[in-house]
């Protein structure tokens, strides 16, 4: 007969045990999950690896180790957002049916309260609603494998380039005030797109709950100038000076500069000009 | 009246009717104070202010240019610069209220000073000078000795020209300044509009009012080359005064207030230590001068490939 005290014992060490192997168990499977991205590495480190997409265009498969490394994901394994790989040569099947939909998928899962909000955006209603391939998804604006923290002064340099790519009309409009000359500057602090427009987000300033509406305008400067009002929000932040069609007032008064500038640096010109030639003709500089 | 036209600039014969040399003049004071030391420390400070004013706010005109964000990297960035600008602007400020309060106490103590001869306000007698230095300039007349009362219709000119631009430039900047509090009582619109016209202001005042004219006909013109010292010394030796401007020398003989603006000349000694300043400033200011010249015909072609 085995005691009882034996067996509980027993139990109890073996319990313990479990829990303590356990620990390192868990340990072993985080090194094997980075042994797995080495695996990964081992061909997507690669310069040459590539693909040819739908479109016929070449796309890199080579993943920048250090880019990854510095990135804010990189202690997540590769198959966290690609999900469904395996170690191996992967089919085009694969690849095809994970581009289509884990462009969104990818990152949802962990930021679900971001993606609600892109869902409802417009960018977010044209990539899932109208299913327009030019609107960003997430890692259009973020990157995918360099992914930096949002608030840092490398990403804000960068938010005008990415709204760029589409809206360069406004980007160029936005450089010609003092929030655009400043971050042209290299002041990342000043107000970027993101800072006025929103982010996840954005809608189009004729929607009430866009942060540039009527109803929000005021507050959305506001976070910034703390006296702002709504005749200071009527500034016209994407004014084109360059055309009437922006502002008819703004662009008159920008002819009358160039009109003005134009004839008096040539009539200021013409006069310190002949003033010095004549005076130089007959000798009026060789004094005594 | 005299002629405006007594030909070619002749030493000898300019002189001909020998100036009538004031009792105190002989007494030692033999310079014609030309700036009173108010106006001398005024202009020193605009000068500098100025300069100031140009050197942080143009590279953010032209913050697209690579040497706008160079010269931006080494000013220490916006914020610094901007501060840097908004302390200028205060002693501009300070110099404009100084010079408002001057014409004022010309206005009460003096009536009528304000527009008579020897003043700032544009007369016939400015128009005949432009009219025959024009002539002179297409080579339609000989060279005119102008008879000039204590200003010519070149500092006039500018005078005006930089009194209204500097009137844009304070309240335009006021308004950049301080956005939140125009937008209390005014329309959004009136930031951009303070925008162009701060922008464009900067420029003409830079390249039109600076560049063109006020270093030129200051200082670079025949008859000042290479340097007119009054503003910075203060006198002028009174032969020279009143062959160069003939008329405010006979007014004052006239109304017996010369002996008011004869000074004695600086001692040897003051003028030794003085020289070296002025040395250091005109170079320093010799060199802007050929910068933002440079800037000017920079710009000019841009202006110029626009068409």
């Amino acid at each position: 007969m085995i005691p009882r005290a034996f067996l509980t014992t027993s139990l109890g060490i073996a319990l313990l045990a479990v829990v303590v192997l356990a620990a390192p168990a868990g340990a072993v499977q985080f090194s094997l999950a980075h042994g797995a991205n080495g695996r990964c590495l081992e061909c997507h480190s690669k310069p040459d690896l590539g693909t040819i997409v739908a479109n016929g265009e070449r796309k890199s498969l080579t993943v920048d180790e250090t880019t990854w490394h510095d990135s804010v994901h990189s202690r997540l394994d590769c198959t966290a957002c690609h999900a469904g790989f395996q170690a191996r040569e992967h089919t085009a099947e694969e690849q095809a049916g994970w581009y289509q939909q884990a462009r969104l998928t990818a990152c949802s899962d962990c930021h679900a309260d971001q993606f609600a909000m892109y869902s409802g955006s417009f960018h977010g209603n044209l990539v899932m609603g109208k299913n327009d391939k030019r609107a960003p998804a997430c890692a259009d604006c973020h990157g995918s494998h360099g992914i930096i923290s949002p608030g840092s002064p490398e990403f804000r340099a960068s938010v005008l380039t990415m709204c760029g790519r589409c809206h360069d009309e406004k980007s160029a409009t936005y450089l010609d005030t003092y929030h655009g000359k400043s971050f042209r500057m290299g002041e990342t602090s000043t107000a970027v797109c993101t800072d006025c427009h929103g982010h996840h987000k954005i809608l189009p300033a004729s929607d009430p709950d866009s942060t540039v509406s009527k109803q929000h305008v005021v507050a959305t400067c506001g976070t910034c100038h703390d006296q702002a009002t709504s005749n200071f929000a009527s500034f016209l932040i994407h004014n084109d000076r360059s055309t009437p069609k922006s502002s008819l007032w703004v662009w008159l008064m920008e002819i009358n500069h160039s009109v003005l500038i134009g004839v008096l640096f040539v009539l200021g010109g013409l006069h310190c000009f002949l003033y010095f030639y004549r005076g130089l003709r007959e000798g009026l500089y060789h004094r005594g | 009246m005299a002629s405006v036209d007594s030909g070619i600039r002749d030493e000898a014969a300019a002189f001909e009717p020998a100036p009538q040399v004031a009792p105190a003049a002989v007494a030692g004071r033999t310079h014609f104070r030309r700036f009173t030391a108010f106006q001398r420390w005024v202009h020193f400070f605009i000068m500098v202010s100025f300069s100031t004013l140009v050197l942080t706010g143009m590279p953010l005109k032209y913050s697209d240019q690579a040497w706008a964000q160079r010269w931006m990297g080494v000013l220490g960035g916006v914020q610094i610069a901007g501060m840097i600008h908004r302390f200028a602007a205060m002693i501009m400020v300070s110099c404009v209220i100084c010079m408002l309060g001057f014409f004022t106490l010309i206005l009460i103590k003096s009536k009528g000073r304000f527009w008579g001869p020897g003043t700032m306000v544009p007369n016939r007698q400015d128009y005949q000078d432009l009219r025959a230095m024009v002539g002179w300039f297409v080579g339609k007349r000989s060279h005119p000795h102008l008879e000039l009362d204590r200003y010519a219709y070149y500092e006039k000119g500018e005078f005006w020209a930089a009194s209204a631009g500097v009137t844009i430039m304070c309240l335009t900047g006021a308004i950049l300044w301080y956005p939140e509090v125009a937008g209390r009582y005014l329309p959004g619109i009136v930031i951009n509009f303070a925008l162009v016209n701060h922008s464009g202001g900067a420029l003409l005042a830079m390249g039109f009012v600076v560049v063109f004219w006020h270093f030129f006909h200051a200082h670079l013109r025949p008859e000042a080359f290479p340097m007119d010292k009054a503003m910075y010394a203060g006198g002028l030796p009174l032969e020279e005064y009143a062959h160069e401007r003939p008329l405010e020398y006979e007014r004052r003989i006239r109304e017996g207030t010369l002996d008011e603006v004869l000074v004695a000349p600086v001692s040897e000694a003051r003028m030794k230590v003085q020289n070296v300043i002025w040395w250091i400033i005109t170079g320093l200011a010799l060199f802007l001068w050929v910068v933002f010249s440079l800037f000017v015909v920079w710009v000019a072609s841009f202006w110029l490939a626009s068409f």
